[in-house]
């Protein structure tokens, strides 16, 4: 029987090929974007997972009334271990604050972060070099790591993982240092590096008021953590009570909570962060199933419309003795042999779109992977979309009235056909919705691209560097002025200056009063030419001047938005409070957007001299557009004598590429789109191109009737289109509102952002109209143009 | 061996309802070939489809051999229809997907008749219904009355008791409906039971008895004295 009804589904789907290609065709794209979809989601929820303590690591945050962080101080650590039993180990890490040069001979290595770990935070973070984890003891205070990468670059002829001597710094820094050997870095993990700095352990030194650590914790199982996340609270206001060095009120003290946050939060859903990514995972998960929805609607509608033709053998079996549970089962098979094809291709088209995919989204997954979750998660989908797509026909064409459908005038049920139209209209609902939100981010970045942001980044280049420029001098800090001096000497330099935060990063958060209210606010040390470099505007007052004495001592530039925060009137000359220095406010700036479109400019001072200040390392210089090339060649030349430090080792990056990566998000999330619009938009066009022909071709005696009646072509075309018309149009309505509610959603994600316009609700709807009527016109032109003699003789 | 008694079918739909069926008896012998007969809507193809088990009544009762059919479950149905009864349709219902051969195997293959036994069957009536060279083709690549040849051996294949047919001329011309005709007497000859649906007083005239309906009611019942006279 199997044999037989294999036979009659082949020789049906080739009679109807173009229609089965559709169909197929249609449903393998759909798939693919799925599996993508699949495969990123796995990867994205399982960062960390190969760490064996996955289940019972958190890291301690801290929750402050202006904002929650995982910056700790050190020894709270210890505290911790020594009050709660339930905590089985406490580890310490610290992320690298500064980009470090390391040589061996010719050969460089810029390394981005090296992490320091205590011994006891490599065991729970699962951190393990190749030649195994072993504590620092003795008179080895420190065990460094480098990772493969890195340590290829360095000893490009290395076998073995013996330690090695390599220079840090510049080549006549003459610091040496052992690496102990090569490390795994997993990319698959928060804890990415370039490198591992191991201690037995952390900061030891550190008091309470240098919060620059973060600590982990690994549980006993089944502790009670929001038991446990109080306890922790409790111990750390009393910690900062006893070993009180800010003088905090008990007030502010109260106000300080800690947290705990799973490990498996970390990567989407930091509760000392955002949960942006998070969100975005859903969405694309919720786009995937969508778009998979849609082929399967295709298949649904079309095995429904093709019921006609299928109901003779239904009655015929059905007399010949078969049960309806056979029938079902037979067209089930059919379907899933289509979807199983409509696999094996989806996996081909996958393959394809992977490097771009991969490209996008910065990730490195791969289809072919043994142990990948796709060999479980590819016969889920299978059974998945067989059942989505025929389940329905499945039941509708083996519930055939033998009685009825045999007498030959068979046609299928109005319900039926309302159905179909249902699925039809909810099909172009989404590809609606998706359309118009491509449009609206579309102008959204458009916005972002074209409005003034307050500054101006070309032909502003930013130099690494190691040495610090604060002022006054601090640890080992030097003035910046003969550096500048040099540097306006390079023809084509316009202005330099050197500052602790640059735009499109953070800023420092730090106290300051005035008039008595104080507040938390950012803030950024910076030298003269700051504002001017970066093309700053000037409200009131004046900018850094060198011919001021009292710039460099006690001068304070702010922002609008804090004259604001303070609501000081006529700020200019006023007093500032913070770090024991009373500011006096010199000018105030326009507000400027240093972190991009979503955020909302903080208020901010501008300050030369800052005790508490961060350390002034970036080097900003504005450039003459034309000369660029020559000014970057003499100053790669004269880097060695100009910053001894940082030598031979002259590395740069142009600021207006940095800011740009705040839109990357954006700009992937328009690549998605405009994935998904095209997608969903082409898979229900093909679908409506398959029913279209099938409305036609059930049609074709009725349009040869009303030819030879006197119908126009133009009148038959329609007819034909009229329904269709209507259907698209609904769908637009339907879809109005819930794209209105999701884009207006999206935007209030911006602090700046443009009115929702309603010029993309009229495109969604003039494109899937056209596209519509096109597709439609396509199939009737072939009824309307057959001679109806030929459609009435066949009766 | 078929005792109907007191059928009654109503057919509803939302405005109207017909009576279809109204208190019909109906008794058939083995080995007999009965024709109905009426006008359009007199009720005879819902009087053919409840004797194949293919439609419901409100109620009556009918008999098969001793069997009570009216109280068993669609399964059951199922199975008593393919063991029993063979149909031949006016528009053949031939699988168009299915080659000559695959369209007559189909039954023996809902009846779980194993694979060489199928074959030796179907190659038999093939033969018999003199249709060897065409057992390769589609349907669509025979003439009407071939195509009505194949339902016929479709029908017969699982040497059913009783043979349902449903204006089996109805779509052909005279000569192949003649064809067909000779082609039941002959079945009916070897012991095969056979009620047929026509509109036709010539179709009918190879049958031995001729019932004709009218509004759901039997008005009159004729013995076809010729036919008899020949069986004799």
């Amino acid at each position: 029987m199997f044999r037989l009804n294999l036979k009659i589904a082949l020789r049906n789907l080739w009679r109807n090929r173009g229609i089965t290609a559709i169909n197929v065709g249609g449903l393998a794209i759909a798939l693919a974007a799925f599996i993508l979809v699949t495969m990123y989601f796995t990867y994205e929820t399982s960062f960390d997972k190969s760490n064996p303590n996955y289940k019972n690591v958190y890291v301690v945050g801290v929750s402050y009334p202006e904002f929650k962080t995982n910056y700790i101080a050190a020894p709270f650590a210890k505290a911790i271990k020594q009050t709660y039993p339930e905590v089985e180990s406490v580890g310490l890490i610290k992320e690298g604050s500064f980009e470090l040069t390391i040589k061996n001979g010719k050969n460089t290595l810029f390394t981005k972060n090296i992490l320091a770990v205590d011994y006891n935070a490599a065991k729970i973070l699962n951190i393990q070099p190749e030649n195994g984890l072993t504590k620092p003891s003795g008179e080895v205070e420190r065990l460094n790591y480098l990772s493969k990468e890195s340590m290829q670059t360095l000893f490009p002829d290395k076998k073995d993982n013996k330690p090695e001597m390599v220079g840090y710094g510049a080549s006549n820094s003459g610091i040496t240092v052992v690496v102990a050997g090569s490390i795994r870095s997993n990319e698959h993990s928060n804890f990415v590096f370039d490198g591992i700095s191991l201690a037995a352990e952390l900061g030891e030194h550190d008091n309470y008021d240098m919060n620059d650590y973060s600590i982990f914790l690994k549980l006993k199982p089944n502790v009670n953590v929001a038991n446990l996340e109080k306890k922790i609270t409790d111990l750390y206001r009393y910690e900062l009570l006893k070993n009180n060095t800010s003088k905090k009120s008990t007030a502010e003290l109260k106000a300080i909570s800690t947290f705990l946050d799973p490990l498996s939060n970390l990567h989407l859903r930091p509760k000392a962060g955002n949960d942006m990514p998070y969100k975005t995972l859903i969405a694309l998960s919720v786009l995937g199933f969508l778009i998979l929805v849609i082929a399967c609607i295709n298949f649904t509608n079309l095995s429904i419309a093709q019921a006609a033709n299928r109901a003779k053998e239904v009655g015929v079996k059905k007399v010949m003795g078969a049960y309806r549970s056979q029938l079902t089962l037979q067209f089930l098979t059919e379907i899933f042999i289509q979807c199983f094809v409509a696999t094996i291709l989806a996996l081909i088209l996958a393959e394809l779109v992977l490097p771009y995919f991969n490209n996008l989204f910065q990730v490195g997954l791969s289809i072919w992977q043994v142990d990948s979750d796709l060999i479980w998660q590819l016969p889920l989908i299978l059974s998945l979309i067989t059942l989505i797509a025929g389940i329905y026909p499945a039941m509708v064409l083996s519930g055939f009235k033998p009685a009825l459908v045999l007498k030959g005038n068979f046609s299928t049920s109005k319900q039926n056909s309302w159905l179909r139209n249902g699925l039809l209209v909810f099909q172009f609902c989404i590809a609606v919705v998706f359309i118009i939100g491509l449009l609206i981010i579309n102008s959204q970045l458009k916005y972002m691209r074209s409005q003034d942001v307050g500054f101006n980044s070309s032909q502003v280049v930013y130099i690494k560097n190691l040495t610090l420029f604060n002022n006054p001098v601090k640890f080992g800090s030097v003035s910046f002025n003969p550096v500048r001096d040099r540097l306006l000497k390079i023809p084509g330099i316009k202005s330099a200056t050197v500052a602790s935060f640059i735009p499109g990063g953070q800023n420092g958060i730090n106290s300051y009063e005035v008039n008595a209210s104080k507040a938390n606010i950012d803030f950024v040390n910076v030298d003269f030419d700051y504002f001017e470099t970066l093309d700053i505007k000037l409200k009131e007052g004046r900018f850094f001047l060198n011919t001021f004495k009292t710039d460099t001592i006690n001068s304070a530039i702010i922002n609008e938005s804090a004259v604001a925060k303070y609501s000081i009137k006529n700020p200019v000359g006023q007093t500032i409070r913070g770090c024991g220095i009373d500011y006096k406010i010199v000018g105030v700036i326009k507000d400027f957007k240093t972190q991009g479109f979503e955020s909302i400019v903080q208020p901010t001072i501008y300050t030369i001299k800052d005790p508490c200040g961060s350390y002034k390392t970036q080097i900003l210089l504005k450039i003459e557009e034309n000369k660029m090339a020559d000014a970057l060649a003499a100053l790669k030349a004269q880097w060695p004598q100009i910053n001894p430090k940082d030598g031979e080792d002259f590395r740069y990056e142009f600021l207006d590429e940095l800011y740009g990566k705040l839109f990357k998000k954006q700009e992937q999330l328009q690549s998605v789109f405009f994935a998904a619009a095209l997608l969903t938009i082409f898979i229900a066009i093909l679908g409506l191109f398959a029913f279209a022909k099938y409305i036609t071709n059930g049609r074709i005696k009725e349009i040869a009737v009303r030819k030879i009646l006197g119908a126009s072509d133009v009148q038959i075309f329609k007819l034909i289109n009229s329904s269709f018309f209507i259907m698209v149009l609904i769908a637009n309505v339907i879809s109005w509102p819930i794209a209105y509610i999701l884009t207006k959603k999206w935007l209030e994600t911006f602090a700046y952002r443009i009115d929702l316009p309603a010029m993309p609700f009229v495109s969604s709807a003039l494109i899937t109209i056209l596209l519509t009527v096109i597709t439609v016109s396509i199939q009737a032109k072939k009824a309307v143009k057959a001679n109806p003699v030929d459609a009435l003789k066949y009766e | 061996m078929i005792r109907i008694e007191n059928l009654e079918k109503v057919y509803k739909t939302e405005e109207v309802e017909t009576t279809a069926l109204n208190g019909i008896n109906l008794h058939v012998k083995e080995g007999e070939f009965v024709s109905i007969m009426g006008p359009s809507g007199c009720g005879k193809s819902t009087l053919l489809n409840v004797m194949g088990l293919l439609d419901k009544p409100e109620s009556g009762s009918y008999k098969f051999i001793d069997t009570e059919l009216l109280t068993l479950n669609d399964r059951e149905r199922s199975n008593f229809r393919k063991r029993n009864m063979g149909f031949v349709f006016q528009n053949f219902n031939l699988i168009d997907e299915l080659t000559v051969f695959e369209n007559i195997e189909l039954p023996l293959i809902y009846n779980k008749i194993p694979t060489a036994e199928r074959k030796k069957l179907v190659n038999e009536i093939i033969e018999r219904m003199n249709i060897v060279n065409r057992s390769g083709h589609f349907p669509q690549q025979l003439s009407g009355g071939q195509q009505q040849r194949v339902a016929v051996a479709r029908a017969l294949v699982t040497k059913p008791k009783l043979v349902l047919a449903d204006e089996p001329t109805g779509n052909l011309d005279s000569s192949h409906g003649n064809e067909v005709m000779e082609l039941l007497c002959e079945l009916n000859e070897t012991g095969t039971t056979i009620v047929m649906v026509t509109h036709s007083s010539h179709d009918a005239s190879f049958s031995n008895r001729i019932i004709n309906l009218k509004d759901g009611h039997v008005i009159s019942e004729k013995i076809n004295k010729s036919r008899n006279e020949e069986l004799i």
